[in-house]
């Protein structure tokens, strides 16, 4: 029998000195912090390559990435495929679902903690132990000679079945354990989600943020496995003499890709969704009103998840594939645009008849709204088949997926990073500042992605290190945009810095004035104390459905 | 609600003393366990739902040498997600049973690891208090028998609330005949 304890403290400890609480940490909250910094310098990282890469793209000819004043096409290649692997498994996941999901995800149900604390904390680990994979992959011995891998993140066999060096091995199980601590981290947001709930807490009434998250999560858990069971395969190939993707030994490297694929497409959701799910808080926020149509919400985001398993050959209509096939992956494709819709007309509405405030969080998701539906009608155009003929790996692909993706989810990111931030710190960042920011990575993403529509349409072709005279106009606009936007980068590092010291404390916990319907999280101090909800919430305290707005 | 707490459980009836399984019936008989929002109809739909989705990718290959390299993978993702939910159940398996005869109260905890703890007094005797500056908000206690100890401290405070009237009743009830 639990004798009855009295004393008010008798179950708190002290508070855990600095290397147990960020190093051990198995609390929601620290380890989401943590997935925001190890991403946001991971983020850096991968920027600076790319402000090299639109630096030596800024001028025809090669002047910068030279080896004894040669041309050096391997560095090059290690970038992209750097960029891409950084950015696809290490940044924009573990910020959007690692970091805000974490943090919010529980509080926003209720929850006292994540299901699994500790499994949480390997979460982390995993993570942080496959990026240094990655980034070492870039030092150790790799294909031409040189160090670093230069096949593509997307590690298409043969080309990597044959790189030489073990910089591609390194690389693969980067990608492993990022899988690895996806999947994990999965389980523990599905477990958390479907059981500690609070009380009266339905899946009808459960925030969209929580929805977005558990969506991206099942999608994780289906998605993954896959592509951990492909570049098994690779590794084995390119160390066992396994003959999985080499036809020679009667393997079929097209097999790959549709492999690759089946993970890729429901991957681009996986980044997105979370995002979805912080731009409907925030949309609703600032505009006074409870979110247009949330049920629609809700079931859009579960179709998009199902839809993203069943459309992956979209990506390869150049492979070979018959037509009825190529015509099942178009109809498919464009059947994605139905949910989507669902939700940028729900945003909208959302917004009509509102009273819209323009503040920095607010200014981040309209503009996630504007570029997210210039990438989705890029993408509708490029779901043709025989469009997708011309465009295949031409700048117009890159345009498109730079849209949806680096502006689009990065975007979410800093909508989520400017709502929370007195949150999560309990400072204030200069709106002014957060505005200019907006402003210089808005203005300087769409100089940078926009005219690289035209040059796909010229026929500009993607991952080269040089190009001829005749794109040299819209690759030096385009490199001028980059650079305003890795300065906007460095600006809100910046900002970051300054508020954490110097930002104006917050102490309301509703401190973007009344909300049409708060979450549990509104409820809390800022920053919330270390231990929240170890007593569960009353449904009178997220539950306004019955009160009037 | 579930019926987790019975599963694992030490039985009871073996190892019980002779006082916590009398034959008449008990006045008042509660049973209390910690929240949990998934049913098990919901648990049976999740894993079976899983484990679909994850043959699909696998059916294509059935026959190849593929298969051997997705299988392990498509096999951990459900076995996990299903060992974890169970494991989370197992952490709630906790459960609080008082019983209330008009010479005996008796409380019997179950922890999830199965232990079983037990407590009793005369109900004649017994102080119910709920205390607003304990470690935890509306902490309900009982005390008789040179022991006080907590009830119901998994609960939310309402319903600690609630729970505290309804023994207050009852054990009023049982003095005043």
């Amino acid at each position: 029998m639990a004798d009855a304890a009295h004393a008010p403290d008798q179950s708190a400890h002290g508070a855990p000195g600095f290397f147990t609480r960020w190093f051990m940490s198995t609390n929601h909250k620290d380890i989401g912090i943590l997935y925001l910094i190890t991403a946001a310098i991971l983020g850096l990282i991968s920027v600076a390559m790319t402000m090299y890469m639109r630096l030596e793209l800024m001028e025809p000819g090669v002047q910068y990435m030279l080896l004894d004043g040669v041309p050096n096409g391997h560095l090059w290649n290690v970038m992209i495929t750097a960029h891409g692997i950084l950015m696809m498994f290490f940044v924009v996941i573990p910020a959007l679902f690692g970091g805000f999901g974490n943090y919010f995800m529980p509080l926003m149900i209720g929850a006292p903690d994540m299901a699994f604390p500790r499994m949480n904390n390997l979460s982390y680990w995993l993570f942080v132990a496959g990026a240094s994979l990655a980034v070492i992959s870039l030092f150790v011995p790799g294909g031409s000679g040189q160090t670093g891998s230069g096949v593509g993140w997307v590690m298409y066999a043969p080309l990597s079945t044959t790189e030489t060096g073990m910089s591609m091995d390194l690389a693969i199980f980067a990608v492993h354990l990022s899988g690895a601590s996806s999947i994990l981290g999965a389980i523990n947001i599905i477990t958390t989600f479907l059981n500690m709930r609070a009380p009266g807490m339905t899946l009808h009434k459960t925030p969209l943020f929580v929805w977005s998250i558990v969506v991206t999560a099942f999608l994780i858990l289906l998605a993954l496995p896959v592509l951990a069971g492909a570049i098994t395969m690779l590794l084995t190939d390119r160390n066992f003499g396994t003959t999985f993707f080499a036809p020679e030994g009667g393997g079929d490297p097209v097999l790959y890709q549709h492999l690759l694929w089946f993970f890729g497409h429901p991957e681009v959701y996986i980044i997105i969704l979370p995002g979805f799910g912080i731009i409907s808080h925030v949309i609703s926020t600032f505009s006074r009103k409870p979110i247009f149509g949330y049920l629609p919400m809700v079931y859009a985001m579960i179709a998009i998840g199902v839809l993203g398993f069943v459309v992956w050959a979209h990506h390869m209509y150049t492979v070979g594939l018959s037509t009825t096939q190529q015509a099942y992956f178009m109809l498919a494709t464009m059947v994605i645009a139905v949910p989507t819709g669902i939700k940028i007309f729900s945003w909208i509405a959302t917004m009509w008849g509102g009273s819209v405030e323009f503040r920095t969080p607010m200014l981040w998701a309209l503009g996630f709204l504007f570029l997210f539906t210039v990438g989705g009608v890029t993408g509708v155009v490029l779901s043709q088949a025989a469009i997708d003929r011309v465009y295949h790996d031409t700048y117009y692909v890159v345009a498109h997926f730079h849209y949806v993706m680096s502006l689009g989810a990065v975007f979410c990111i800093f909508a989520g990073i400017y709502y929370w931030f007195p949150k999560m710190t309990g400072r204030m960042y200069p709106e002014w500042a957060g505005k200019l920011h907006f402003w210089m990575m808005f203005i300087g993403a769409n100089v940078t992605f926009f005219p690289q529509h035209f040059l796909g349409r010229q026929g500009m072709p993607r991952r080269y290190i040089d190009y001829p005279e005749q794109f040299a106009l819209w690759n030096y606009v385009s490199s001028l945009g980059a650079f305003l936007s890795g300065f906007s980068m460095l600006f809100f590092f910046a900002i970051m810095f300054y508020s954490l010291r110097y930002g104006q404390r917050v102490t309301e916990p509703m401190y973007w004035g009344p909300q049409p319907d708060p979450t549990l999280e509104w409820t809390l101090s800022n920053p919330p104390p270390e231990h929240t909800f170890e007593v569960l919430p009353t449904q009178d305290m997220w539950d306004h459905s019955n009160k009037s707005h | 609600m579930d019926d987790a707490g019975e599963r694992k459980g030490v039985d009871i009836a073996m190892s019980a003393p002779v006082l916590f399984e009398r034959p008449d019936p008990p006045l008042l008989s509660l049973r209390i366990w910690p929240h949990r929002s998934l049913s098990r109809r919901g648990f049976v739909l999740v894993i079976g739902m899983v484990s679909l989705a994850l043959t699909v990718p696998l059916a294509p290959f059935v026959g190849t040498s593929a298969f051997w390299g997705l299988f392990p993978f498509l096999l951990i993702a459900p076995v996990a997600l299903y060992a974890a939910l169970r494991r989370n159940y197992a952490d709630a398996r906790l459960s609080e049973e008082l019983r209330l005869w008009p010479d005996l109260i008796t409380v019997e905890r179950r922890d999830p690891k199965g232990a079983v703890r037990r407590w009793h007094a005369n109900p004649f005797w017994v102080q119910v208090r709920l205390l607003d500056d304990a470690r935890i908000e509306k902490y309900l206690t009982l005390q008789g028998n040179g022991r006080e100890i907590e009830l119901g401290a998994f609960l939310s405070p309402p319903e600690r609330e609630a729970l505290y009237r309804d023994l207050r009743n009852a054990l009023g009830e049982l003095r005043d005949g």
